[in-house]
């Protein structure tokens, strides 16, 4: 190439060289001053958004208004733009437009600013703190009872109306390792669930950043795309979720996996995988594939193993409830929420809900999905990439649909080649967004 | 579709036949096949937006009558009371919305209620009332306790005499 071709051909990198990184930190911008609106208006309490708590964002309070769910939504919606405009930006890698510090500091900042909130949009860690506190204050066994069995714990007021009467669905290692919150303070509790949270979280992204890097994947690019993405922040953070502990495990599991023949790694993995689904059964999904694409001893041995350990501390803990999974699924494959897509589409097609008929549908549908994936996994297609399908499966199919379910897909999206899995999670993401947009388009007063 | 390398078999994958043993590479001829997932991808994709979308529209109207239904009930009963009860057709098969509140001042359903029956189309932020009855204190609104029935709530039989 020519010196003058050479000139010509550099200079609209420079330029692009020039506004990447600004354009990046204005969008990061974006996002930070959007998870700061949320969090300074939570917690001036009074909010439909934000669930009835103790004070812990007391400090915090004066600065913002109360969260209306025009305010809300309008940040989340430029939080989606301003996400959707970074993980497009950071894909060509040659505009250099965030570094690996940039990125680190942005998905720091946006877990500091969610952690010292109050808890945003979901009761959810209420009940996990009642079950430890049923368990540990009250000698009640929470595979049992529900919350309504401890009406004069002071938790009890902030629990979900809808869960008061029902008996955790997690699973027994999950319960054990919030038992020891159950001797603090609800407020305690509280913030040791925040911090359980933001551990997990902090652990799940170091483990796709490693796993990105095994696979010769950007693992900066990979890092934002779960650490900066809205739902991930605002919904799975901010509440505070456990589905948070089981991503970390998850990819525990897949990074043992990657590049590795050691029949060790593998038990360990399938094992870890066990172990998470002992804290949400979820996650069992990506056995299967694991072992299939393996075809060793090691892992059966490892998920064996491990479900004997688990079968018995979950027995010894709590009775045969406690290790009755199946019974805890099937009762919550029962509940239909309205931002699920089989009631979208049972209003599409004129029907006031979801019947009977429609959960055996899914069903076997799912069933249908995760066959092709296993023949195609079989084939040598990749575990990692079938699982996430799986789990975005599991979750578009699922009548009880909620932010943090589509999370699920996201961390092994960014560590395969697969680019349709990521698009599909990140579409099913922005569908779930729009569905939410109602108050915005017609208040009501 | 992407072809991740898998483990080296152990000693027991390879003792395995071929055809079981763990692949390294995707077995070819499924060029096909990913044109297939993929327009299935993008029929299901469409699928979840148009139910989404279609969704969102459903709510919006379901909102707008809500606001056109409380604001109808205040003018005609001159009550400007926040606490006021509507049951909507939310499956937009109809457009009847029932509107609930107290007579007089006092907590929700503590006193005599008069419910309005609307129809129609919001016109101007309101919407025709058509009909409706009273009900005691401290009762929802079951057909067995209205009294009262005026307008199109008379022949529709929406009391019990």
């Amino acid at each position: 190439m020519s010196a003058a071709a050479q000139s010509v051909g550099s200079a609209p990198r420079a330029r692009s060289e020039r506004w990447a990184p600004a354009l990046a930190g204005a969008l990061a911008l974006v996002l930070l001053a959007a998870a700061a609106e949320i969090v300074l208006d939570g917690a001036a309490g009074h909010s439909a958004l934000i669930p009835k708590s103790p004070v812990i964002a007391g400090w915090l309070n004066g600065v913002g208004e109360r969260l209306g769910f025009r305010v809300f939504l309008i940040a989340l919606l430029a939080s989606v733009v301003a996400y959707a405009g970074l993980v497009a930006l950071t894909r060509h890698t040659e505009l250099g437009a965030i570094s690996k510090r940039a990125a680190i500091v942005l998905i720091g900042a946006l877990h500091v600013i969610v952690f010292a909130g109050p808890i945003l949009l979901s009761t959810d860690v209420f009940s996990y703190i009642a079950y430890a506190r049923m368990g540990v204050e009250h000698g009640l066994n929470p595979y049992l009872h529900g919350p309504a069995s401890i009406v004069h714990d002071p938790v009890y007021d902030y629990v979900g109306q809808d869960w008061k009467h029902v008996a955790t669905a997690y699973g027994p290692f999950y319960t054990l390792l919030s038992y020891p919150l159950g001797l603090l303070s609800v407020t305690a509790a509280l913030w040791g669930m925040k911090l359980m949270a933001l551990v997990a979280s902090v652990g799940t992204l170091v483990l796709t950043w490693r796993c990105a890097r095994q696979r010769e994947l950007d693992p900066v690019w990979a890092i934002l795309v779960v650490g900066a993405n809205p739902l991930y922040v605002i919904y799975g953070l901010g509440g505070a979720h456990n589905d948070l502990i089981m991503l970390a495990a998850m990819m525990g599991a897949v990074s043992l996996t990657i590049g590795t023949t050691s029949r060790g790694r593998e038990a360990g993995a399938a094992a870890t995988i066990v172990a998470g689904a002992l804290v949400k059964a979820t996650v069992a999904a990506l056995l299967p594939f694991m072992i299939v694409s393996r075809r060793r001893l090691a892992p059966i041995v490892g998920a064996v193993s491990m479900l004997l350990l688990g079968a018995l501390i979950g027995y010894a803990a709590f009775g045969i409830h406690g290790i009755d999974v199946v019974s805890a699924l099937n009762r919550d494959a029962a509940f239909v929420s309205t931002d699920s897509f089989a009631a979208e589409i049972a209003h599409l097609f004129g029907k006031p809900g979801v019947f009977p008929v429609d959960h055996d549908l899914l069903k076997v549908g799912l069933v249908l999905i995760v066959l092709h994936l296993l023949w195609r996994t079989w084939r040598g297609y990749d575990w990692i990439a079938a699982s996430g399908w799986a789990l975005l499966a599991i979750s578009v199919t699922s009548t009880w649909l909620l932010a943090w379910y589509i999370l699920w897909p996201l961390p092994l999206a960014v560590v395969t080649r697969e680019r349709r899995l990521l698009i599909a999670t990140l579409a099913v993401q922005g569908l779930f967004v729009i569905h939410q947009m109602t108050p915005l388009l017609a208040p009501v007063s | 579709m992407s072809v991740e390398q898998a483990s080296r078999p152990s000693a027991f994958g390879e003792r395995l036949p071929e055809w079981l043993r763990a692949r390294e590479v995707e077995l070819p001829g499924l060029g096909t096949m990913r044109l297939v997932e993929t327009m299935v991808l993008v029929v299901v994709g469409l699928l979840l937006a148009i139910a989404t979308i279609d969704d969102v529209v459903l709510q919006t109207h379901v909102n707008h009558r809500l606001v056109a239904d409380l604001s109808t009930w205040r003018s005609h009963t001159g009550h400007d009371y926040k606490n006021v009860g509507v049951e909507q057709d939310i499956y937009g098969h109809t457009t009847r919305d029932t509107v609930c509140g107290n007579t007089k001042p006092g907590p929700p359903k503590e006193r005599t209620q008069i419910c309005l029956q609307m129809t129609g189309p919001v016109v101007g932020g309101r919407r025709e009332v058509h009909g409706g009855w009273y009900l005691p204190a401290k009762s929802d609104d079951l057909r067995t306790v209205r009294y009262g029935c005026f307008g199109a709530a008379i022949a529709e039989g929406r009391c019990p005499r």
